[in-house]
């Protein structure tokens, strides 16, 4: 599947900016099952550097320094990816969830990819003893891991509520646990940090989902948004498996990855700082159109 | 600042005193013996004395008596010159060291609390002989190099984790591993510009290493402190017994830093988190005496790719950073994203090589106690050497030999997270012994599921030093830390340590914390060690104030001058109304709370918020006015700003500023349980304008007159002018009595100069001339604004285009108005009209040379989204 992304950012500020520095991670990832065809940033007002780096975790990320005052600042990402992934294995696939907890820590690799970084608590991904004890009832001695995961995002799934009035961005993990609410930012760390707990390495990944507009009416334009969601290393021989506990669903063609990391902080996809003393309004419109369906407007 | 930090101030010194004086007691007062029978004693009597009840733990090693019992190293040595003073004279020289410590303001404070308290020198130092120190300085060079290639390697190539020498898992695991710094080539060639190490002795005797510190190793400064005061208090024995000396160590650091930047003449900064750092005077002390700027995450800016200091002359380059806060604060775009105290972008700058950092970010990494077992290893395949400064033996339980290790051996080992909290109590936590009850089912449990998060350790008990207690040596365990320096002629060990000692058999001295005291650490040398007056080598060689003054800096000395300013106004207000002075000229015109005069006092006193009520009776009035917490305008309120300032300025002041101010706080504060009568307050008042006159004095003679000096001057002029413009509109109005005038001309300190100007009594148009526009009374109005304009004239401009700068115009406009006006015509508008044309000036020198001025604006995270 072919698809092409928009993910708009405008930030309004309440007084003049004269200066500000940021990060963008916007560009879709290479690799596993995706190709990024194009890729292409605009940028209102032009920064006056802009710097392009690949991260620790792989991720191509965008420097900028925007030295003229200005009082909006939007960020246009427009991409073309082609994705194209293998069902998911059939259940029972892997070795058993202690087998991979070993594994993990005997891999001599501290590479992007490596499991050994994704085994701790990172900065949003505290490891709480309730939510070890959630996990663990899913993890049942000598279960493989990836059918123990399943069990999991299922569970958390039909345990949580979608509700995104119930936490925002900086909600801590232990209450959106609390809650059994939130977005799929909240239960991707919850299911992290359930695994984490449970000694196996899962990193948090960022990306679009593909929606279905009701049948028979034309898809709103900026009505998708950014996903999240979470990925087990299931042992040397899988590897990486992406699991959606918002859906439910085992990662395949209706999901883009934009990059992976600890947490959403590894991810965010603006990052920032700005010389200014005043209030700020955000707002995102993101589109994710499968080739062959226009957007409307 | 509250009353709490005051009153808990007062406590923490008197605690301190009353720990001095056990501390030392023991020279004076041994149990029962009388000092005749002492004074006739022979130096081998007294030490046998000493000595004789000295009794360390069996099966730990210890300084002063090794295993045969008899005195070991160079104690014989030391205690024998010791011995030939009298006890008498050695309490007075320890006393001496600690009163220099409470005048110089040397204190530091514990994680967590708010107070500082007075720097605890233990009484004898730790010494070491020649052959002993070369041991452990070799094994300190061989470790420090090892580490700085362990960091070169996790943040390069990685080979050490990829050949199977150092798990993954302790790398990845420990929260000093910042993957940002990842591909880094640390710009001059160094991570570890600094590293240290905390040693004590194993059983057999032989020195280890307890723990390895190159994040940001504190201690240097309170080493460097403790032997100033030591050499001070005994600068015979330094010299008689060879003690090394430490200048030559902090000049070949300083000059490490140095060669590392791109720039001959480099602008080194030391990045503090600021005033409520615990060891913030520390770092003081050390931006002072290397000659580096003591600078905040706000004082740098990033700018085109290079690090710059915000100065009064505009953005500087900063050449180097030598960081005292945690990497993980640096910078908030890539570490910490709620970091206040780093600086935005500034691991961008060290990726380009635009800033020598020491150390590097990252370089904690291998504080890590998991790193531990895998040393000896790693300095086998990195240096092709064994390990010479072993640590107690470790497992790491996410190593399946380890965790098998530590399950057989539980109850003789101790169980310690593998990833240490960055600080605070939990620091190094130790979960042991374990062979009981709750705790081992906890520990049980967590080495079931994430053993990977524990190391196990042999026990380490400390080994021990002497102290002095009850008249005689005592035996108490100690941690000692080792620094040393990367310079371009290789490692460098400081011949001296941090030592830290437990007053208490049981304590624990690895942080600074009550109970524990610091020592000095006497290297002996076999040979004289070539210096001739240790005075000299102590004293600064290498000081050499960076040339651009720090906007943060001009600003808090621009208003330490003015809280001090209106502090004196206020004093000599309330002594006005006290008629303390002024019977030069008229009677005392003030004695009768209701006359005009007084009435005006007091209106003023209110119009300044020095009192909440002007109705009180006059000794409860002055009482409020002079020491009040209520009203923030009381001269004490001032005063104690003025403190708060003079906190983040040490470095610039001269160090009996500091004393000056702490005399002038004592004297505005009254303890007594009556209140005082008004020729006591009349005594304080008189007490305080001498303190004041004190540092103003210690401003104009002890301070270098460079821009620093220009801005606490012009703060103080500044205020004054603002004051005087505010005593004349009440004190000289066209209408003012002879009272009045009185007051007016106390109030400018003028009365003996009017008297000897003018024979005829006062004249209204007279006094407010030689109050207001007299340019040659220093005490006038326009005195002040003359010495404005001449200060503003010598700092630097922004902008080379030959331009006035605006508050310069202003400046100069003002000045005009005051040369050009005659007293007839000032009139009480005209008075306020330049009162407030004066305050505007002071926001117009804000604006232009202070970080928070009226239009600063504060960096802003952007805000997230989903």
């Amino acid at each position: 599947m072919i698809y092409t992304l928009r993910h708009l950012t405008t930030y309004r500020y309440a007084r003049t900016v004269r200066y500000a520095r940021c990060t963008l991670r916007l560009r879709p990832r290479d690799g596993g099952g995706q190709q990024v065809l194009e890729s292409a940033l605009t940028l209102t007002p032009t920064p006056k550097s802009r710097h392009e780096r690949r991260d620790f975790f792989g991720l191509d990320t965008v420097s900028l320094v925007i030295d003229a005052p200005h009082r909006d600042f939007s960020v246009e990402a427009v991409s073309r990816v082609l994705v194209e992934r293998p069902p998911p294995p059939p259940p029972g696939s892997g070795a058993a969830w202690e087998a991979v907890r070993e594994s993990a820590l005997a891999q001599p690799s501290l590479g992007p990819d490596g499991p050994a970084h994704f085994l701790f608590a990172s900065r949003r991904v505290p490891l709480e003893p309730a939510v070890t004890a959630y996990a663990r009832a899913s993890f049942s001695s000598g279960r493989s891991a990836y059918d123990a995961a399943r069990e999991l995002m299922q569970r958390i799934r039909e345990d949580f509520r979608f509700d995104s009035k119930a936490t925002t961005v900086s909600t801590p993990l232990a209450e959106a646990f609390r809650l059994k609410a939130g977005v799929c930012q909240d239960f991707a760390h919850v299911m992290i940090a359930g695994l984490r707990g449970l000694g196996l390495p899962a990193a948090y990944v960022s990306g679009y989902l593909r929606t279905r507009p009701p049948p028979g009416r034309p898809r709103l334009r900026g009505a998708d948004a950014s996903h999240a969601w979470v990925a087990l290393w299931c042992g040397p021989d899988m590897r990486w498996i992406d699991f959606d506990p918002t859906n439910d669903c085992v990662v395949r063609d209706d999901h883009i990855v934009v990059a992976r990391g600890r947490d959403y902080g590894d991810v965010a996809p603006i990052d920032g700082i700005v010389s200014a003393s005043g209030a700020q309004k955000l707002a995102v419109e993101v589109d994710v159109i499968p080739e062959g369906e226009a957007a409307q407007a | 600042m509250s009353a709490g930090l005051l009153s808990s101030e007062g406590a923490a010194g008197s605690s301190r005193e009353s720990a001095t004086r056990e501390a030392f007691s023991a020279f004076t007062a041994g149990p029962g013996r009388p000092d005749a029978v002492r004074a006739a004693e022979d130096a081998p009597t007294r030490i046998r004395r000493w000595t004789e009840g000295y009794a360390p733990r069996s099966g730990l090693a210890d300084e002063l008596v090794g295993p045969d019992g008899f005195l070991r190293g160079a104690y014989p040595r030391v205690l024998e010159r010791l011995a030939r003073l009298e006890e008498r004279e050695i309490a007075a020289r320890f006393l001496a060291a600690e009163r220099h410590i409470r005048d110089a303001g040397i204190s530091y404070r514990v994680y967590g609390d708010q107070r500082e308290h007075p720097w605890p020198l233990g009484s004898l130092p730790l010494v070491i002989d020649a052959a002993d120190w070369a041991e452990l300085s070799a094994g300190i060079v061989q470790r420090a190099g090892l580490m700085e290639r362990i960091v070169a390697d996790i943040y390069g190539p990685g080979r050490l984790v990829a050949e199977g020498l150092l798990p993954a898992g302790v790398v990845a695991g420990s929260p000093e591993y910042l993957r940002p710094v990842h591909g880094m080539t640390p710009p001059g060639g160094r991570w570890l510009p600094v590293y240290a190490a905390d040693v004590g002795r194993g059983p057999d005797g032989r020195w280890r290493v307890l723990a390895d510190r190159t994040q940001a190793p504190s201690g240097l400064g309170y080493a460097l402190e403790n032997r100033m005061v030591l050499a001070r208090a005994f600068p015979d024995l330094f010299a008689d017994l060879h003690v090394e000396r430490l200048p030559a160590f902090f000049q070949a650091f300083r000059a490490g830093l140095a060669a590392a930047c791109e720039r001959s003449d480099p602008r080194i900064c030391l990045l503090t988190s600021g005033p409520y750092s615990s060891t913030y005077v520390e770092q003081a002390a050390l931006a002072r005496y290397l000659g580096f700027l003591l600078v905040e995450g706000d004082d740098l800016v990033v700018r085109d790719g290079l690090l710059h200091v915000r100065t009064v002359a505009g953005l500087k380059r900063a050449d180097a950073v030598w960081r005292r806060i945690d990497a993980d604060y640096l910078d908030p775009l890539e570490l910490r994203a709620d970091s206040r105290l780093g600086v935005p972008g500034l691991l961008e700058v060290l990726r380009r090589g635009g800033v020598v950092t020491g150390n590097m970010p990252g370089s904690g990494v291998v504080e890590s106690a998991a790193l531990s077992p895998y040393l000896p290893g790693i300095a086998r395949a990195l240096l092709g050497e064994e390990l010479r400064l072993r640590g107690p033996r470790t497992w790491w339980c996410g190593d399946p030999s380890g965790l098998a290790h530590t399950l057989d051996h539980l109850d003789a080992l101790t169980l310690r997270p593998a990833a240490t909290a960055v600080r605070g109590p939990e620091r190094d936590a130790i979960l042991a012994p374990l062979a009981f009850g709750a705790a081992r089912e906890r520990a049980l449990a967590a080495l079931h599921e994430r053993a990977f998060d524990w190391v196990a350790q042999e026990p380490a008990p400390l080994s021990t030093m002497p102290t002095w207690q009850d008249g005689g040596l005592v035996a108490r365990p100690f941690v000692m830390r080792v620094f040393a320096a990367g310079t371009p002629e290789g490692w460098r060990v400081l011949p001296s340590a941090f030592c830290r000692v437990a007053e208490r058999e049981d304590g624990d001295p690895s942080e600074m914390r009550a109970g524990i005291r610091s020592a000095d650490v006497w290297v002996l040398s076999d040979t004289p060690v070539d210096a001739p007056l240790l005075v000299h080598t102590s004293a600064p060689r290498i000081r050499r104030i960076a040339g651009h003054l720090p906007a943060r800096a001009a600003d808090n000395l621009f208003w330490l001058g003015r809280y001090l300013e209106r502090a004196e106004a206020v004093i000599r207000l309330v002594q006005a109304h006290l008629g303390g002075f002024g019977e030069a000229i008229t009677a005392d015109p003030c004695a009768a709370e209701d006359a005009p005069t007084a009435r005006r006092i007091r209106a003023l006193l209110k119009e300044w918020h020095c009192v909440e009520d002007a109705d009180l009776p006059t000794a409860a009035l002055a009482q409020e006015a002079l020491s009040g917490r209520a009203a923030y305008g009381s001269a004490l309120n001032h005063v104690l700003e003025a403190r708060r300032l003079t906190s983040s300025l040490r470095e610039r002041l001269p160090a009996e500023a500091w004393r000056s101010l702490a005399d002038l706080r004592d004297t505005l504060v009254f303890s007594e349980v009556f209140a005082p009568t008004e020729a006591q307050l009349r005594g304080r008042a008189e007490r305080a304008l001498g303190h004041l006159s004190a540092l103003t004095g210690l401003g104009h003679e002890n301070m270098n007159h460079g821009a620093g000096w220009r801005f606490a001057d012009m703060g103080r002029r500044l205020e004054r002018a603002i004051n005087t413009c505010g005593f004349a509109a009440s004190f000289c109005a066209e209408t003012a009595s002879a009272d009045d005038l009185g007051v007016m001309l106390a109030l400018v300190d003028s009365q003996i100069a009017y008297g000897a100007r003018y024979l005829a009594g006062v004249s209204r148009d007279a006094v407010c001339d030689m109050g207001v526009l007299d340019p040659y009374n220093p005490r006038s109005a326009a005195f002040q604004i003359e010495a404005i304009v001449a200060h503003l004239d010598v700092l630097p401009a922004l902008a080379a285009d030959g331009l006035p700068e605006p508050h310069r115009r202003h400046a100069q406009t003002l000045a005009t108005t005051f040369r050009t006006a005659e007293a007839g015509t000032i009139d009480g508008e005209a008075l306020d009209d330049l009162a407030s044309d004066l305050e505007c000036l002071a926001d117009g020198i804000a604006r232009r040379y202070f970080p928070n001025g009226p239009d600063a604006l504060r960096p802003e995270k952007l805000v997230g989204l989903a």
